[in-house]
């Protein structure tokens, strides 16, 4: 069963390698995108799902990844591979500062203070108009060479990121400090009891988190080489990283990945076509998941899939 | 010096103070019982002393080793282990991972320890792979026991022993306790069931809205009028 996964995951990941020799540019774009919001999703689990703290604004530091790129490669001159460390190193360190307080929150508080962090930032970088740009946004170095060769480029930036991402998660969750997350998620006194130190490890699945989307926020600048303070910080974007979380079950490492891509393939072929209602569909769909499969695509068709089992979770969840 | 030695404590939630200058020594190899009506801070002491409240002023000492606000993991770690009230058990786990996650900061021999646990208490195994959220309430006391063992104590806090237990089920966990106790482990017990905690015990105190009033064997407080009067309604 095990070996199954994995070989199932290889072969998966050997299709994405060699896909950009078949498909076209479109189709290349919308994968790099699908491969972002998977980084985002996987990225932030660590926090959201394995910690048990639902960090709703962990895209301030997606939009904290862009504009360190943005400001580097623009202001400095910085040769954008390089840039990517610093996303990282600025996502933790901030994440790190800002976790000592907040952590110590719980279930919503903690929800809205992250929106809140999410808006502080958003309006900070909007006023520092002399290095960000302000409301005008930010304008970024475009890549040299053929357009064929960019869009692979990005294609396979981006997916090595994804990897990184799902990577750590793998990691965490096989190590120590996997379990003293587990144990925090399900009771955190009790987890305290055992000796578990929560909150440096709540602050370090928070830091740790936040360097992951850190980095996916900095490429995603260089790819559109355009940023303004209201795309990167909020959007639609921490909406639609919790339904694929939710839809792949937070639980899981894979779990982000697998619901980003259904989430954002289907949205490509369905959704689309009715811009208009896109929002009203993605609201539609998470309150689905959370009365037909609370636990994720993942964990509810362990044993296969059913119709049963989504009965039962309706009929366990009605109001 | 005692193994536990609780020196003048003081402490409390936000501004509210609680505990008042609480001495406690329990020696190696010890059961002793903490009395108190509803209200009275035995469960804040439970906190205090495993580091989830802060300590306001006073010291707490294990083994000489001076423990006051230091991280769980420490304190932990010097070999004090809970049974927290309403026993925490992680629900979603089963009762082997909760048993692992007791093992947190004493990794050694861990299947050893689990084996042990379930010789110890033959209900558990049978259940080892049930989530600890099913258990009934006897089994998830067991567990949270078993759990708090797989530390490797040298002293056991068991908080609200009896709480929500049919009697003949209590009868057998104390039986348990008595055979850890036999090990060498210490015991520092909190329990409503006054005639139960005292029959347990060598010693015991007695504590009043954040304050020890009265200490002593067991014996001699089974017998003292105030006791008598306040807690067993004679």
């Amino acid at each position: 069963m095990k070996d199954k996964k994995i070989i199932l995951f290889f072969l998966f990941l050997a299709v994405l390698i060699f896909l950009p020799y078949i498909v076209s540019g479109y189709w290349l774009r919308v994968l790099t995108q699908t491969f972002l919001f998977a980084s985002i999703a996987t990225g932030s689990n660590i926090i959201i799902g394995f910690t048990g703290y639902p960090a709703f604004g962990n895209i301030a530091f997606f939009g904290v990844g862009a504009y360190v790129t943005g400001v580097m490669t623009t202001t400095y001159n910085v040769p954008f591979l390089v840039t990517l460390p610093f996303c990282a190193l600025s996502g933790f360190v901030l994440a790190g500062i800002l976790g000592i307080p907040i952590l110590r929150l719980k279930g919503h508080y903690f929800a809205i203070a992250t929106v809140g962090i999410m808006e502080t930032i958003k309006e900070i970088v909007d006023n520092m108009v002399e290095t960000t740009g302000g409301g005008m946004g930010l304008t970024l170095p475009i890549m040299v060479g053929e357009p064929e060769f960019i869009y692979k480029y990005f294609y396979y930036v981006m997916m090595l990121c994804m990897l990184l991402s799902v990577l750590i998660c793998y990691i965490i969750s096989r190590i120590k400090i996997g379990y003293a997350l587990r144990a925090i998620r399900v009771d955190e006194d009790a987890a305290s009891v055992m000796g578990i130190n929560t909150p440096l490890y709540k602050t370090l699945a928070w830091a740790v988190s936040a360097a992951l989307v850190g980095i996916a926020g900095g490429i995603y600048a260089y790819w559109l080489s355009y940023i303004d303070p209201h795309t990167v910080f909020g959007g639609t974007y921490p909406v639609k990283m919790f339904a694929m979380i939710l839809l792949g079950g937070a639980t899981t490492v894979t779990g982000p990945l697998i619901g980003a891509f259904i989430l954002e393939i289907i949205s490509e072929l369905v959704w689309s076509k009715f811009i208009a209602i896109h929002g009203m569909v993605l609201g539609l769909l998470i309150i689905c998941i959370i009365l037909f499969i609370p636990k994720g695509i993942f964990e509810t068709f362990k044993g296969g899939f059913s119709f049963r089992k989504l009965l039962n979770n309706l009929r366990e969840n009605s109001l | 010096m005692a193994l536990l030695d609780i020196k003048e404590l003081s402490t409390g939630y936000g501004d509210l103070q609680i505990l008042r200058n609480i001495n406690i020594e329990i020696e190696k190899g010890e059961i002793v019982a903490l009395l108190g009506s509803n209200g009275a801070g035995k469960t804040t002491l439970m906190r205090t002393i495993v580091g989830l409240n802060r300590i306001w002023k006073g010291d707490v000492f294990m083994d000489g080793q001076r423990l006051t606000n230091a991280s769980s993991t420490k304190i932990v770690s010097s070999g004090v282990s809970i049974v927290p009230e309403g026993r925490r058990l992680f629900a979603g786990m089963t009762v082997t991972e909760n048993l692992e996650m007791g093992a947190y900061c004493n990794r050694k021999n861990i299947k050893e320890k689990i084996e042990r646990i379930f010789d110890f208490m033959p209900r558990l195994r049978e259940r080892k792979n049930h989530l600890a959220g099913d258990l009934s309430g006897g089994e998830q006391q067991m567990c949270a026991i078993g759990r708090a063992l797989m530390n490797e104590p040298k002293i056991l806090l068991i908080d609200e022993f009896s709480l929500g237990l049919a009697p003949t089920i209590v009868d057998s966990l104390v039986e348990i306790v008595h055979r850890i106790n036999q090990e060498g482990v210490s015991v520092f017990i909190v329990e409503q069931d006054v005639q139960l905690v005292l029959d347990m015990s060598v010693r015991a105190y007695v504590m009043e809205i954040g304050e020890i009033t009265l200490s002593g064997a067991s014996k001699d407080l089974m017998n003292d009028p105030k006791v008598k009067e306040a807690y067993l309604g004679m």
